[in-house]
C-alpha cells in the first residue's frame, strides 16, 4: 500500500531540494547593496505609517473558531458518505442527529449576537 | 528491519510525549504550553494506531478519531481563555496569573 | 517501511523538541506543524490511510490555524514572551531531570515489552484503515461515541461565544 505513496514521497523530496536550490543560487547570485530608501515598504511613493503587524479585532476570533467545528464536522462526513448505501436509513438519521446538534451551536451563536459584523 | 516492529513505534510515542511532558514543565508561555499539550496527545495517538497495526483492528482509529475531534474542542476553549488572560491581565507568563477573577 | 520509520520519527523528534526551544511562539507553530506532518506520514506506514488524511485536514489544517490567529492578535508586539527567570524554584532542573528519566522509562518499557513483528500486509482485514472500514466501525459498533463527539463540539461552540462573543475589548 505504501508504495502507492512513493510518487508523493518522490514529489516532496523534489520539491524540497528545488526551494533549497533555488534559495542558495539567488544568494550566491545576487549583489548585496542595501540603503535605507530601498529597505523602506514601499520603495518608491507612499511614506508607510505605524507598525506593519497590528493587532487583529477579538471577533474575528469566533468566526475562526465556527470554521474549526465545522471542519471536524465535515471530516466526519467522508466516512459516513462512502458507507452510506449500506446504512440506508439508519445512516441517513443518525447523520442528520449529528449535523443537527451542530447547527444548534450556530444557532446559539448567531442569536447571541456573535456572528454580527460591526 | 526495526521499523515494522510495535515496540519502536512505542518508543518514538513515548519520547514525544517526553517532549511534550518538558515542554509543559519548563515553558511558561500559555501558547507554547497548549502546543506541548498537543505534541502529547499526539504521542498517545501514535501509540494506539500502532497497536491497531499490530492487532489487525481498527477500534484504535476510532480511539484516535475522538481524540483529534476533542483536541479540536479543547484548543479552541483553551486558545479563548488565553485571549481573555492577554486582553484583561496583559499576562505573557503563566506565572502572572494567580487569581481567579476574571 | 524502515526508511520511513526513520525520517518521519527524526523528523517529528525534531519538530516536537522545536516546539520547546523556539523563542517565537510562531517558530513554534511551525515545528508543531512539522511534527503533525511528520505523524501523518507515520499513520501512512501503519496503514492507517484515513487517519493520516484527519490528521493533515484538522492538526494542520483546523487546528494549527487557529493556533497562527491566536498568535496574530495577541503578540504584535516585540517583546519577549515569557520571563526569563521563573518564580519556582529549581523548575527547570526539576524539570529536565524528570523528562530525561521519563525518556529512559519509555524507552525501557517499549524495549521490554515482548510484542515482537507487527503481522504482514496480507493478514490485515481488506481494506484495513480505508475511509469505508472506517465509516462501517464508526456507525454501527461506535454510534454512541459517535454522537457524543457531536456535544463536545457544541460544547466548545457555547463555551466560545460565552467566552469572547459579546465582549467589546
Amino acid at each position: 500500500m505504501l508504495d502507492q505513496y512513493t510518487g508523493v514521497g518522490v514529489f516532496l523530496a523534489v520539491g524540497a531540494l528545488f526551494v533549497a536550490v533555488t534559495l542558495l543560487a539567488g544568494k550566491l547570485l545576487r549583489p548585496h547593496n542595501p540603503y535605507p530608501e530601498k529597505l523602506a515598504t514601499y520603495e518608491c511613493g507612499e511614506i508607510p505609517v505605524g507598525e506593519g503587524q497590528i493587532k487583529f479585532h477579538i471577533r474575528y476570533y469566533i468566526f475562526s473558531l465556527i470554521f474549526v467545528v465545522f471542519d471536524v464536522e465535515t471530516v466526519f462526513l467522508y466516512p459516513w458518505a462512502v458507507v452510506f448505501e449500506e446504512m440506508g436509513l439508519f445512516g441517513f438519521v443518525v447523520m442528520m442527529l449529528f449535523i443537527g446538534t451542530l447547527v444548534e451551536g450556530l444557532v446559539y451563536a448567531w442569536k447571541k449576537g456573535a456572528l454580527r459584523w460591526v | 528491519m526495526i521499523g515494522d516492529m510495535v515496540q519502536a513505534y512505542l518508543a518514538l510515542s513515548g519520547i514525544l510525549f517526553v517532549i511534550g511532558a518538558a515542554g509543559l514543565m519548563l515553558r511558561r508561555s500559555p501558547l507554547v504550553m497548549l502546543m506541548c499539550v498537543e505534541i502529547m496527545l499526539n504521542a498517545a495517538n501514535l501509540a494506539f494506531v500502532a497497536f491497531a497495526r499490530h492487532l489487525g483492528n481498527m477500534e484504535g482509529h476510532i480511539f484516535t478519531f475522538l481524540v483529534i475531534t476533542v483536541a479540536a474542542a479543547e484548543v479552541a476553549i483553551g486558545l479563548a481563555i488565553i485571549v481573555l488572560l492577554f486582553r484583561e491581565r496583559d499576562a505573557a507568563d503563566v506565572d502572572d496569573v494567580n487569581t481567579l477573577r476574571g | 517501511m524502515t526508511a520511513v520509520f526513520w525520517i518521519a520519527g527524526i523528523l517529528a523528534v525534531a519538530g516536537a523538541l522545536g516546539v520547546i526551544v523556539a523563542k517565537t511562539p510562531v517558530h513554534s507553530v511551525i515545528s508543531l506543524v512539522v511534527n503533525i506532518l511528520a505523524l501523518a506520514a507515520l499513520y501512512l506506514a501503519l496503514h492507517a490511510e484515513f487517519l493520516a488524511l484527519i490528521q493533515v485536514i484538522v492538526y494542520a489544517g483546523a487546528i494549527m490555524i487557529l493556533f497562527l490567529f491566536v498568535i496574530a492578535l495577541l503578540t504584535a508586539r516585540k517583546d519577549p514572551i515569557e520571563r526569563t527567570e521563573g518564580k519556582l524554584e529549581g523548575q527547570r532542573e526539576l524539570g529536565l531531570v524528570t523528562a530525561v528519566g521519563g525518556a529512559v522509562l519509555m524507552i525501557a518499557v517499549a524495549a521490554s515489552a515482548g510484542l515482537g513483528r507487527m503481522p504482514a500486509n496480507e493478514a490485515l482485514p481488506s481494506g484495513f484503515g480505508s475511509a469505508a472500514a472506517f465509516g462501517r466501525e464508526l456507525l454501527t459498533t461506535h454510534i454512541f461515541s459517535f454522537e457524543l463527539t457531536a456535544f463536545v463540539l457544541l460544547a466548545a461552540v457555547i463555551g466560545v461565544v460565552v467566552l469572547v462573543g459579546r465582549r467589546q475589548l
